[in-house]
């Protein structure tokens, strides 16, 4: 049995470019220690999932998101 | 070849704002020198939490600007800008071609952690 194929939560928005600084959107597609959750639990399309991943690098370096959820030094 | 950029700075936050200013007057009189350049668009998000220390720093003023250069004149601008002692971090890419918009995206399942994940053998 196929599961039904998950559509992208990112084409169903209508949006066709994530942004790097919209850190509460980038912050959805996280794990809850903070890695990068993976296409197949995210839904995303390629395209969306690779956009994704560079964003996150992004915004990490821009202490918007962070590196690792939960660490405190 | 003209290109959109796009630079994010995280500015001490004990700095005031006239002072953020003129540093910011003073990057972007590089990149327009000799008409090369063009600013389209400087925004101040003001003061705000770092998710981590930076520079021994909880709280940064980040401004986002947005210009049209051609790439040589990013060498000399991005020196000067990392030389300064009160950005804390900056960050230019080339900028999206579509504006983005903020994304309304439904909640993701929250996913568990995989390494968390221990498969329990049958002995």
């Amino acid at each position: 049995m196929r599961r039904p194929a998950k559509t992208c939560p990112v084409c169903e928005s209508g949006a066709r470019v994530l942004d790097y600084k919209d850190d509460r959107t980038l912050g959805r597609f996280l794990t809850e220690r903070g890695k990068i959750l993976p296409s197949r639990l995210s839904g995303m399309c390629a395209r969306h999932q690779r956009q994704l991943a560079t964003a996150i690098k992004r915004a990490r370096q821009l202490a918007l998101i962070p590196y690792i959820k939960g660490h405190t030094a | 070849m003209t290109r959109r950029y796009e630079t994010v700075y995280i500015f001490d936050s004990a700095l005031d704002e006239p002072a953020i200013t003129e540093k910011l007057t003073r990057f972007h009189a590089l990149l327009t020198k000799d008409g090369k350049g063009t600013i389209t668009n400087v925004s101040h998000w003001g003061k705000r939490t770092m998710t981590f220390k930076i520079k021994k720093k909880d709280t940064g003023y980040y401004v986002v600007a947005q210009f049209d250069a051609t790439g040589d004149v990013l060498p000399e601008y991005e020196r000067a800008v990392k030389l300064d002692e009160g950005v804390i971090r900056y960050m230019t890419v080339q900028a999206a071609r579509e504006q983005p918009k903020p994304v309304e995206v439904a909640a993701v399942i929250a996913a568990p952690e995989e390494e968390e994940i221990v498969e329990e053998e049958e002995a």
